[in-house]
Order: structure tokens, then C-alpha cells, then sequence
């Protein structure tokens, strides 16, 4: 039930009554009911205090902040109360275990490769798209190696965009994936919403006992929680990709959503409201659940899954990546 | 579930009761807060309540909703943008 709150104003973010206040450099307040709220996202230039840094460690409430061009630069997380020396242990041993580490770094790019061939199905002619991902998913299950699975994971990737053409309806038009900087519109739009997925699969990885160092497909070194970026493959395509193809073929995003140059090309801050109107609700969407036989959010989906990894690294149950079967 | 709470308290105390409001629902008019909650925290809610006002003279009323689509509200004049998480 709890929501994430964005934010796009320039001002000063307070505690005040026992409760976050925003004060706007236009003068407009604003009372968030704290008790409601799981995760801060700061785009516009907000100001800070101990006084507030304190109280959303209290309330568990995690911030992340996004650089003006809408990249994740970093969060503040409360300190964790969730720590399990045994768990770290066992997720070190599954990384060192080389047959562990396959077995699930092969299931992220399963339930990855999974979504996306359910995504091109919703549409008609993707048939040898299909067929050519399900072919890297069978290459997939003979890698040998971390890197080959990378590729095979890599080359469907690429698959799965060049159908992105016979998807998207208008004069949106997709050459190749492109980041830093992204080049045109739908690379803009598949930064952003990256991003956004990495720092949510984050907030949930920190609401269990799972490190988010420590990760199986990515190689761990890398000085970010690479973790989340492995859990996020699976949740790109399923959550991601789908906004995407209903802001772009319900005409909902005009030339004004975008800051485009030469070499660049970047979500401006309607484009940014617009996408994250559609995240949010699409997060708050409910699902009956099989085995839990209730509803749940796609965000709970993600909590899931790290409870789900962390049954098997207790090995009490072996992991499955989610498959949605709706 | 979806909550509109509407209270008439006495001044002494009202300022008290809306700080809590204010913690869990968003504010829409004067003494009207409104938004979605769980069963747990409006019961947590209503127990701080409890402990403020004073029975025989203030009196708060909850209009629980059970499915948020299951409403319609219709607006005269200005509506205040409220339950956006986006700002």
C-alpha cells in the first residue's frame, strides 16, 4: 500500500509535525502523510537536513536522487536493521560455486528472455523474433561460462529491440540501443525507466537480509549494488518496456516531451512526469497470486523474488525466476 | 482501502488531531483528510486518535471505502491536486 513519492520541484524537504514537508521555491506547501510513504525520488534540487536525514532513517524510508538528466546517481538508506551474517555467507558461497553461480545467472536471463518473447507476443508478426530468442535460450542452457551467457543474454537483447520497429506505431523510430548519452527518443525512454527499476528492485533488496553487493550474472567488482541489476533483468521487460509501448502508440508523448540535440537526446521534465504516472500506477497494479492465493502489487512481485532467492541460498527451495502467467 | 475522515473537534485540541491526520492521509479541505490506507494503520490511526480527543465533545467520522474504484467524486469550483506522488 505504501507509495513512492517523486519529486520535481526545487525546494527544501522538512520534518515538520511529525511529517515530510515540501516547500517549493515558488512558495507552494505540501504535507506527505509519512506513514504512506516507502521511497523518496529526488529529481529537481532539493534541500536536506540531519533534523530530516534522521527522521526517514526512523520510518525506513529510503531516498534516491537522480542527476538532472534523470540518471540514478545515489541513495541514502537508513541504516540496516536487516542483517544476516549466515545469508552473506551463503550468498558468497553460491557466487565462489561455479555451478551455483550458473545455475542462477541462467535463471535472471530465463525469466528475462521469458518476458520479453511474452511482450512481442502481444503483437502480430513478431513470430521469428520469438523463435530466434527461444533459440538463444536454448544456447543459453549450454554456456559454460559467465560471459557466454552474457552474450547469449546480449544477442536477444538486440533481437528484442530490432522488433521494437514493428511495435512502435508512430514516427517514433528505434535504431539500436544506445546509452550514455542516449541518442534518440525511445533510447531516452528506456534509460529512464531502467533506472527507475534499478532504484526500486534496490528499496526492496534492502527490505530483506540479501547483500546488494553481491550478485550472480553481473560480475560483483563493479562498485554499484549489482545485485538489483541482476534481479532487474527480469523486471525490465515485464514492467518497463510495456509503458513504453502504450506512451509511445496512444500518441501521449509529443516532441516538447524531449530535449533533443545533435548527440543527445533526454526525457524533459513533462516527459518525466508523464512516464512516471504510468509507473506508478503500473507498480500499483494487483495480480491474484497462485500460491499466496491473494492479491499483489508488482512491486510485491519484486520483494518476492528476493525472498524467493533467499530460499534457495538458504537451500530450502530451489529458485525459480518469475514467469508471468497472466 | 480508501478513508475520508471528516471531524469536528474543539479548537483546544483539534490542532493535535489534524497532526496525526496528517501523518496518514492527505488533506483535502478544512477538517476533511482522504486516501488509502491499510486496515493495520487506520486502526493504528484511530488509537492515537483516541488518546486526544475527548469523547463527550469531539466526534470524527471514517467513510471507508472498500475498493477505491468504487467511488465517484464530483467537484464544484477549484479542486486541489491531492493524492499525486508525483510533484
Amino acid at each position: 500500500m505504501s507509495r513512492d513519492l517523486f519529486i520535481f520541484s526545487s525546494g527544501t524537504i522538512k520534518r515538520k509535525e511529525n511529517t515530510i514537508y515540501l516547500e517549493t521555491n515558488n512558495g507552494e506547501r505540501k504535507f506527505f502523510p509519512v506513514e504512506n510513504i516507502d521511497s523518496i525520488h529526488l529529481f529537481g534540487e532539493i534541500e536536506l537536513n540531519t533534523k530530516a536525514l534522521n527522521f526517514f532513517a526512523q520510518k525506513n524510508i529510503v531516498i534516491h536522487i537522480y542527476n538532472y538528466y534523470g540518471y540514478y546517481s545515489g541513495s541514502y538508506l537508513p541504516r540496516e536493521k536487516n542483517v544476516s551474517g549466515e545469508l552473506l555467507v551463503r550468498q558468497v558461497q553460491h557466487y565462489l560455486d561455479e555451478e551455483e553461480r550458473m545455475y542462477l545467472a541462467y535463471s535472471f536471463v530465463e525469466g528475462a528472455l521469458f518476458h520479453m518473447q511474452r511482450n512481442l507476443r502481444e503483437y502480430e508478426n513478431t513470430n521469428e523474433f520469438v523463435i530466434k530468442i527461444s533459440q538463444e535460450l536454448e544456447n543459453a542452457k549450454n554456456c559454460k561460462s559467465i560471459q557466454e551467457l552474457m552474450g547469449c543474454e546480449g544477442r536477444a537483447r538486440d533481437v528484442y529491440y530490432n522488433a521494437f520497429n514493428l511495435i512502435l506505431k508512430s514516427k517514433f523510430f528505434f535504431e539500436k540501443r544506445e546509452k550514455r548519452p542516449p541518442t534518440n527518443p525511445i533510447n531516452a525512454l528506456i534509460s529512464f525507466g531502467n533506472s527507475l527499476i534499478y532504484s526500486t528492485v534496490l528499496s526492496e533488496i534492502y527490505k530483506t537480509q540479501l547483500n546488494p553487493t553481491i550478485s550472480y550474472l553481473h560480475e560483483p567488482r563493479e562498485r554499484r549494488f549489482s545485485l538489483s541489476l541482476d534481479l532487474s533483468e527480469i523486471f525490465k521487460p515485464l514492467i518497463v518496456d510495456p509503458i513504453i509501448f502504450k506512451l509511445i502508440n496512444n500518441n501521449m508523448l509529443k516532441d516538447e516531451d524531449f530535449d533533443q540535440d545533435v548527440n543527445y537526446c533526454y526525457l524533459t521534465e513533462s516527459g518525466r512526469k508523464k512516464f512516471l504516472k504510468e509507473f506508478d500506477s503500473k507498480m500499483e497494479t494487483t495480480i491474484k497470486h497462485r500460491k499466496l492465493g491473494r492479491s499483489v502489487s508488482y512491486k510485491f512481485l519484486i520483494r518476492l523474488e528476493c525472498y524467493k532467492l533467499i530460499k534457495h541460498l538458504l537451500k530450502d527451495e530451489i529458485y525459480k525466476p518469475l514467469k508471468a502467467w497472466w | 482501502m480508501f478513508v475520508i475522515v471528516t471531524y469536528d473537534i474543539n479548537e483546544k485540541r483539534v490542532d493535535k488531531v489534524r497532526r496525526i491526520l496528517r501523518r496518514y492521509l492527505s488533506w483535502v479541505q478544512n477538517s476533511v483528510f482522504e486516501g488509502e490506507i491499510t486496515i493495520g494503520k487506520l486502526e493504528k490511526c484511530k488509537k492515537e486518535l483516541q488518546f486526544v480527543i475527548v469523547p463527550e465533545e469531539d466526534s470524527i467520522y471514517f467513510y471507508i471505502i472498500e475498493n477505491k474504484n468504487n467511488y465517484i467524486k464530483n467537484v464544484l469550483g477549484i479542486e486541489k491536486d491531492l493524492d499525486s506522488y508525483v510533484y
